[in-house]
Formats: C-alpha cells, sequence, structure tokens
C-alpha cells in the first residue's frame, strides 16, 4: 500500500492540500460569524425571525414541490416524444436555465407577466381587462423559481427516462400496460433515487434564493432570511441581527447538505442518446404530451423572447459608453474568467485525488478510504451550504478588522465565492469523468510507467477535454450573472453587470436596463454554447 | 514586479499632482443623476470656489450613509447630503460627523430646526401622487386610502432605506399613534410592492405599475415644467402632510474641511436656491430674488407641516420599525 501512497503522492497531495484549504476557510468563516457574535450586542430572539424562517421554509418548500411535478411530466412528455423537430434545441435552451442569471430571469418574467407586460396588454387590447399586478409576493417567487428549476430538473430527470432499458418498456407493452402503470412500475423506480437528490438539491437553492426575492418579494412580508440578512446589513446597519440570522441559516443548510450528502446534478454535456421505442404512443397520449412541452416551452421562451425584443429598442451607444457600464462589463469578464480557471484547477485536483480512493488498482482497499472519499466530497460540496451572502459577511466583518481598500476585499469577497459557488456543480461533472478515465486507463499508464505530466498530456487532456470545457463554460456563466455577495460590496467603484442591471432596473432607465438585460443574455448563452464547442475532441465521443 | 510599483508611484504622482482639491459628496441617485440637481451645483460651485466636485448616487439617502458607516474612518466623502431631520440623530450617534458652527436659525423653513450637525438646504412635503387621467377619484385621507377596491395599489419606500419611506411611516404613527399597526395591516393589501428608495417607486409608478406612489407635494411640478403635463397630481390629505426637511452634513474624516463648510455654506445661497425648485422639486430654504416658479403656485400647499422632532424619533425609531414589519407580516 505505501507503494501506492508513493506513486500517487502527485494526485494526492494536490487535491489534499486544496481539500484541507476548503475546510479550513469553512472554518474560518464559522469562526468569524461566531466571535463576532458575541462582541456585537445581540439583539433579542424576536418573533420577526421565527416568521422569516417559516415563510422561508415554505417558499422553497412549495417551489420544490411544483419544480419537481413540472419537471417530471415534461421531461417524461420529452422522453416520450423523441422526433419532433426543435427537440434538440428545446433541450438544449432547457439546460441552459442553470446558468441564466436569476435576475435576467426575473426581468423577463416582468416582461410577460407584470403589470405592464405582455399578458396584460393583450388581455387589455383583446378583453379591455387587465389582471393587474400578480407577480410581486409569492406568486412571482414561485414561478421564478419553478422557471429555473423545473427546466434544471427535467433535464436531469430525462436523461434517467432515456437510460431505463428498452427490454423494461417492452415488457411492459407486452404485459399490455397503460400509460399511467407503465409510469408506475417502469419509470418511476427508475426515477426514484434521482428525484430525491434533485429535490433536495432545488430545496436547498429555493431555500437560499437571493436576486428573486429580493426584486419579486416586493416586501418585507415576503422575505426569505437570505434577503433579511441583507438587510439587516445594507438597510439597518445592524450586524448582531445579520449574524443571528446567518447562523441560523448556515445550521439549517448543512443540516439539508448533509442531508443530500450525494449530491448529483446528473449534468452531462454529452448528447443524450435519443431511445428509439419500436412503437408509436397512443394518440390521446402523444397529444397531452406535445401539449405539455408546448406549453413548458412557451413558458420558458417568452421571457426571453421579451429581453431580446425589449432590449432591441435601446439605445446601445449610449449605453457602452457610460463610464459604469464599461467598468461593470471589464469587472465581471475578468472576474468571471479568473473564477472559471480557478473553479477548473481546483475541481481538477480534487477529482484527481478523490478517484484515488474510489479505484481498485489504487487504495480503494485501503484501511482509510472511505473516510477520505467522503472529507474530500464533503470540503467541496460543503459550499452548497454556505450561501454566498454569508460569506459575504463574513468578508464584510473581516474588512471591517483588517483595513485595505474595500475594493482589494470586494474582489477577493468575490472571486472566492464565485469560485466556491461553482465547486459542486464542477466536481459533479468532473469527478465521474475522470473516475472514468482511471478506470479504464490505469493499467496502461502505470505500466507505461508514464510521468505526471505525459500522464495528462496523453491520456487524462484528450479525454477530459470536453467536460473541462463544459465545466468552464457553467463556471464563466455562474460568475458572471451572480447577484449575491456584489450586493454587499456593489457601488460606483466596484460594479459588476448584474449589480449594474439591478441598480438600473432601481432607477427609471427602462430601456436603458432592457439593452444590458439583453447583452448579459446574449454573453450568457454565446459563452454557454460556444466554449464547450471550442473544447469539443473526438476521443470522447463515446464516452 | 518593480514596474508595477513605479506604474501605481507614477499613476499616485498624477493623481496628487492635480492641485485642485476634490469635494466628494455621497447622496441619493435622484440628487447626482445627470438631469438632478447635481450637475448644476457642481457647476456653480465649480466656477465659484476653484475646486472640483464629485457626487456619488446611491439608491438612497440612508443607503449613503450606510456606505459611510461601512467605509469608516476610510470614506472618501466629505459631505453627506440627502438625509432628513428624522433619521439625521441616528447619523449622528455614529460619530462620524463634524459640527458646522454656521448660523442657520434665519433660514426661511415652516418650522424652527437647528442643528449643531446637519444644515437644512431644502423641504417638501410627503403625498401620494397619481395620475389624474387614470385616477379620477383619488383617496384624500387615510381612512379613503385604506378603503379602496383591492386591485387599487400604491408604491412606497422602506423606511429602513428612504427618508420619504421614514417620513410616511412617522405621519401614519402620528395620526394613529397606537393603532398605527392595526392601520398597516388594512393598508398592507394596496401595497404592490416596497422599494429601497424614491427613484426606483417613482419609476415603477411612472411605468404604470401603481396606481399611486409615496413621493412629495413638489413632484408635479417636473412634470408640468419639464413635461409640459398638468395630469400628476398629489392628493391633499385631511390629517395634514408630513415634512421633510432635507439636511447635509460634513464628515470628521474629510480632508477638505474648508471646502466642505463653504459648500454647507453655499447650500444658502442664492444660487443653489434658484436650482432647487426646478431640479431636485422641492421648496429653498431661502427666498430669492427670483422666486419661485409659476407652476409652484398649482401645487397643493399643506397648511401646516406635521414633523417630529428628531430626538424623538430616533429614540423610538427601531420600535416603530419593528411594529411596521409585524404588521407586514402574513
Amino acid at each position: 500500500m505505501l507503494q501506492n501512497v508513493k506513486r500517487l503522492k502527485y494526485s494526492l497531495l494536490p487535491g489534499g492540500f486544496v481539500s484541507l484549504l476548503l475546510l479550513g476557510f469553512a472554518f474560518l468563516l464559522f469562526f468569524i460569524l461566531f466571535l463576532s457574535q458575541e462582541s456585537a450586542n445581540v439583539t433579542q430572539l424576536d418573533s420577526r425571525i421565527f416568521s422569516l424562517l417559516k415563510f422561508t421554509l415554505y417558499q422553497a418548500f412549495l417551489s420544490t414541490l411544483l419544480s419537481v411535478f413540472v419537471g417530471i411530466t415534461l421531461a417524461w412528455s420529452l422522453a416520450h416524444q423523441s422526433h419532433f423537430k426543435g427537440r434538440s434545441l428545446l433541450v438544449g435552451l432547457f439546460s441552459s436555465s442553470l446558468v441564466l442569471p436569476t435576475l435576467i430571469v426575473v426581468f423577463g418574467l416582468i416582461g410577460i407577466y407584470g403589470r405592464n407586460g405582455w399578458i396584460n396588454q393583450l388581455s387589455l387590447y383583446v378583453f379591455d381587462h387587465s389582471f393587474g399586478s400578480y407577480l410581486y409576493g409569492l406568486t412571482g417567487i414561485l414561478v421564478a423559481h419553478v422557471y429555473l428549476n423545473a427546466s434544471f430538473a427535467s433535464r436531469s430527470l430525462l436523461h434517467t427516462f432515456e437510460s431505463i432499458p428498452k427490454e423494461k418498456y417492452k415488457l411492459a407493452k407486452s404485459l399490455n400496460f397503460t400509460t399511467f402503470q407503465r409510469f408506475l412500475y417502469v419509470e418511476l423506480p427508475a426515477l426514484k433515487p434521482t428525484l430525491f437528490s434533485i429535490a433536495s438539491t432545488i430545496f436547498l437553492l429555493c431555500f437560499t434564493s437571493f436576486a428573486i426575492v429580493l426584486v419579486l418579494g416586493g416586501s418585507p412580508s415576503y422575505n426569505t432570511l437570505e434577503v433579511a440578512i441583507y438587510e439587516a446589513v445594507k438597510l439597518d446597519f445592524d450586524i448582531a441581527m445579520a449574524l443571528k440570522l446567518a447562523l441560523i441559516q448556515l445550521g439549517i443548510s448543512t443540516l439539508l447538505v448533509v442531508f443530500s450528502s450525494n449530491f448529483r446534478t446528473h449534468l452531462t454535456n454529452l448528447k443524450t442518446s435519443s431511445v428509439t421505442l419500436p412503437w408509436v404512443e397512443p394518440k390521446p397520449i402523444k397529444q397531452i404530451q406535445m401539449a405539455i412541452i408546448s406549453l413548458f416551452a412557451l413558458f420558458f421562451l417568452t421571457p426571453l423572447l421579451a429581453i431580446v425584443i425589449d432590449g432591441m429598442g435601446a439605445d446601445f451607444g449610449k449605453i457602452v459608453s457610460e463610464t459604469l457600464f464599461i467598468k461593470s462589463f471589464f469587472t465581471s469578464i475578468i472576474l468571471a474568467t479568473i473564477s472559471s480557471i480557478l473553479t477548473v484547477v481546483i475541481a481538477v485536483l480534487l477529482s484527481d485525488a478523490k478517484r484515488n480512493f474510489t479505484l481498485k488498482e489504487r487504495l480503494e482497499n485501503a484501511k482509510f478510504s472511505r473516510i477520505f472519499n467522503i472529507i474530500i466530497s464533503f470540503s467541496g460540496n460543503l459550499y452548497l451550504a454556505i450561501p454566498s451572502l454569508i460569506m459575504g459577511l463574513g468578508f464584510f466583518l473581516l474588512s471591517q478588522t483588517y483595513e485595505a481598500p474595500l475594493v482589494v476585499w470586494s474582489t477577493i469577497a468575490l472571486l472566492t465565492a464565485n469560485v466556491l459557488m461553482s465547486l459542486p456543480f464542477a466536481l459533479s461533472i468532473l469527478a465521474p469523468a475522470m473516475q472514468k478515465t482511471a478506470q479504464r486507463y490505469d493499467k496502461l499508464v502505470f505500466s507505461l510507467n508514464l510521468t505526471t505530466l505525459q500522464r495528462w498530456v496523453y491520456c487524462e487532456y484528450p479525454y477530459l477535454k470536453a467536460s473541462l470545457g463544459y465545466v468552464l463554460a457553467l463556471s464563466f456563466c455562474f460568475s458572471l450573472g451572480d447577484l449575491g455577495i456584489i450586493a454587499l460590496f456593489g457601488s460606483d467603484d466596484f460594479s459588476t453587470l448584474p449589480w449594474y442591471l439591478y441598480q438600473l432596473m432601481g432607477s427609471y432607465r427602462t430601456s436603458d436596463a432592457a439593452g444590458v438585460a439583453l447583452i448579459l443574455l446574449s454573453i450568457t448563452l454565446s459563452v454557454f454554447i460556444v466554449l464547450p464547442k471550442l473544447f469539443r475532441s473526438s476521443v470522447a465521443k463515446d464516452n | 514586479m518593480i514596474k508595477i510599483l513605479y506604474t501605481l508611484l507614477l499613476f499616485t504622482v498624477i493623481i496628487l499632482g492635480n492641485d485642485k482639491p476634490t469635494l466628494t459628496i455621497y447622496t441619493y441617485d435622484a440628487f447626482a443623476v445627470s438631469w438632478g440637481p447635481g450637475p448644476k451645483i457642481k457647476e456653480a460651485f465649480e466656477k465659484e470656489y476653484d475646486c472640483n466636485v464629485k457626487f456619488v448616487g446611491m439608491s438612497s439617502s440612508i443607503g449613503a450613509l450606510r456606505k459611510i458607516q461601512l467605509e469608516g474612518k476610510n470614506t472618501k466623502a466629505d459631505i453627506l447630503l440627502g438625509l432628513d431631520t428624522n433619521i439625521a440623530q441616528a447619523a449622528n450617534k455614529t460619530g462620524l460627523f463634524a459640527a458646522h458652527d454656521l448660523n442657520t436659525s434665519s433660514l426661511d423653513l415652516p418650522i424652527d430646526y437647528t442643528d449643531d450637525y446637519f444644515v437644512p438646504y431644502d423641504y417638501s412635503y410627503v403625498a401620494f401622487v397619481y395620475d389624474e387621467n387614470k385616477l379620477e377619484n383619488p383617496p384624500l385621507s387615510f381612512e379613503a386610502l385604506a378603503s379602496m377596491p383591492e386591485d387599487f395599489k400604491i408604491v412606497i419606500q422602506d423606511p429602513r432605506s428612504s427618508t420619504p419611506g421614514l417620513s410616511l411611516l412617522l405621519w401614519v404613527k402620528e395620526i394613529y399613534k397606537d393603532k398605527a399597526g392595526a392601520y398597516w395591516k388594512k393598508l398592507s393589501p394596496h401595497i404592490l410592492t416596497i422599494t429601497k428608495g424614491w427613484s426606483e417607486a417613482y419609476g415603477l409608478f411612472l411605468r404604470g405599475e401603481a396606481d399611486m406612489v409615496l413621493s412629495y407635494t413638489t413632484s408635479p411640478a417636473y412634470h408640468i415644467i419639464d413635461e409640459n403635463r398638468t395630469n400628476f397630481k398629489s392628493a391633499h390629505f385631511k390629517e395634514g402632510h408630513y415634512g421633510q426637511i432635507e439636511v447635509a452634513a460634513m464628515l470628521k474624516s474629510s480632508k477638505n474641511k474648508d471646502l466642505a463648510k463653504k459648500f454647507l455654506r453655499f447650500m444658502h445661497s442664492e444660487t443653489f436656491a434658484d436650482i432647487i425648485p426646478t431640479a431636485n422639486w422641492a421648496y429653498p430654504v431661502v427666498t430669492t430674488k427670483q422666486g419661485l416658479p409659476k407652476a409652484f403656485e398649482t401645487l397643493t400647499h399643506p397648511s401646516k407641516m406635521i414633523l417630529l422632532e428628531g430626538k424623538k424619533v430616533e429614540a423610538h425609531r427601531k420600535e416603530i420599525i419593528n411594529e411596521w414589519l409585524k404588521a407586514l407580516e402574513r
């Protein structure tokens, strides 16, 4: 075994070190928050905190329920309708929902469902009746959460649907199952394991939802803990209150992460092999499925269309000549570039170290393998539990103690938050891929006695290229679109595109906001589509 | 590395080499924007005192105060402009502001106000503004407002971040006393949304998202003078209107205290007072030869200004805000 450890030291040490660093940082964060709490005079735990918590959990629960339900029906429809025109484009767009900046989604939704949105305008024109403003409050929060998470869920579930062996369908057919029986006995059992992890991930995302609640919550009665933390710092400058809320939030979300310890996004950049079933669906079922797909496509595409159409009318010459726009644009691009590269490097190191403990040829049978494996996975996924705003609060407290220009602290805070936020997603894509390459080529590589560098150049990189490109694009978009920590640190001196957009939405410069929204949307979508293509490799096709 | 340091040094020299001092003023966005009073005041003051003025706009005036608190002693601000008398005491408690030793007793205010730290520069009355073409029978009292049909919506500002929002809170408190919480409960279905600052709320209203917006009796003057539209009105409430006296103060940490004091004094000049009505859409604190624009005569002018004393507000502010938060819970 010792020989094995020696041989693998270049893959064990860096990853192990990074893992320790991540754990250390999380510990430091807890420590700072905890320590500051004692020095700050503690405001009493009033009933407001309780009702905040109640609403946060309530909306997260409803959002999860709705998203999962819509996600299942959509994935079911898509799985059985594998041959209509534009299907792959549609599926591709649904999977982009993961990287769509939440603020953009909110902006698009207001364009459709707002008081002056398309629906009300159409209804005014046709029936001379306006539905008024129904978007602000719980409705808006739920609509936005379903928009983002149902498409995300459907994308992952579609994969599960499509990996159900054809034989099972054949059996179901020969047993003359109804569509419902087929779902109950064939599909549901296959979905179950995925469903749990997806539901818990969505719950966590909705529990810590920030931008959506900030804009659409619209009033203190619809606040989540996350927004309340932001308000305690930004509006009241009540650090003691913010700390208290942060610790409660942290406690609950850590619990959630422990429960959903097996965080899996089931994301792949690989095209799903469209399973061709040897028969077609009965006509009424087909109609239902097509209706579900069309309805969701309409729901999904109209807000994006609204952004494009509203954005076209903007005066781009004026927008791009604003100093603040230029500043925000470059800050965003630079930060996204750096943090996406960092994310890839850290994810590779962690996955590289992790696979040592899960492979037979390596250390799987060693005594502490299981524990090490868990520690490494935990160190990466941990940051799913730490909302960026709480990280921001930690940095904010540090910036109060250790004097440095605020811009320096802001940059560090944003970079750290962006990297750590995308890390769980990056790991969920890279770790299985790297496990696979090692499984296939370890014996060959070890027998050829390749150096670590050679191994990477000849073996790992060609096969991981596609996944790396995908992770790069994913974390770039995450970082580009995030409105979390910047809400604490944003100012005229330090601004990002989402923050700039939020400012514009808050002033009455609607047309400029529409223009900036369109710019942000175009960058996000093109990076998400183009970047993985640049990394496409011919070798990994069968991967 | 040395090259980078060298460049940095060079930059510092260039920046320091610019001998004109720069006065940095933190304020709310509507004051700093290109169509607000900021640029005009900057031009006038720069001409008179040979310096640079930089307005930095935040989403709200209390937001600007929080930014200063956040930056602490390192703040670049020399002056904070835009708080009102209600929140000035809270700002004083931070110990970040410097006394001004100006004599402000002769200012033209509807109510006597003097403070060692904060200097008034304009005032107005808080009121709900509506579009006459869309709303024919506006509510004319708080009772009428809360009894409007269910789809009647208003936009107000958050009292924790915005001075008009805080004024409304105190206005309701002054009228309803210990029944204020119950009133907010009754009003809450009509509140479309609560914004962080005035600009956002007014923007929502102009986009047609709400029927009424919390603003000032003087806001319609903007539409009359700049847009030639007379359909915007402020609803005259029979309970009287809460006043808002806007104030500015200089920071202890300022490196340009002399200049800052000159600016505070400049706020009482005729030049400044002539800019205010048609740029910040409020009443100036000194009477000028030019006088107020004609459009101001058409505005509702409350006979009495309701205004709680700053110290009293500060003593109960948290409590009143908590009452409000609780009332809005669902």
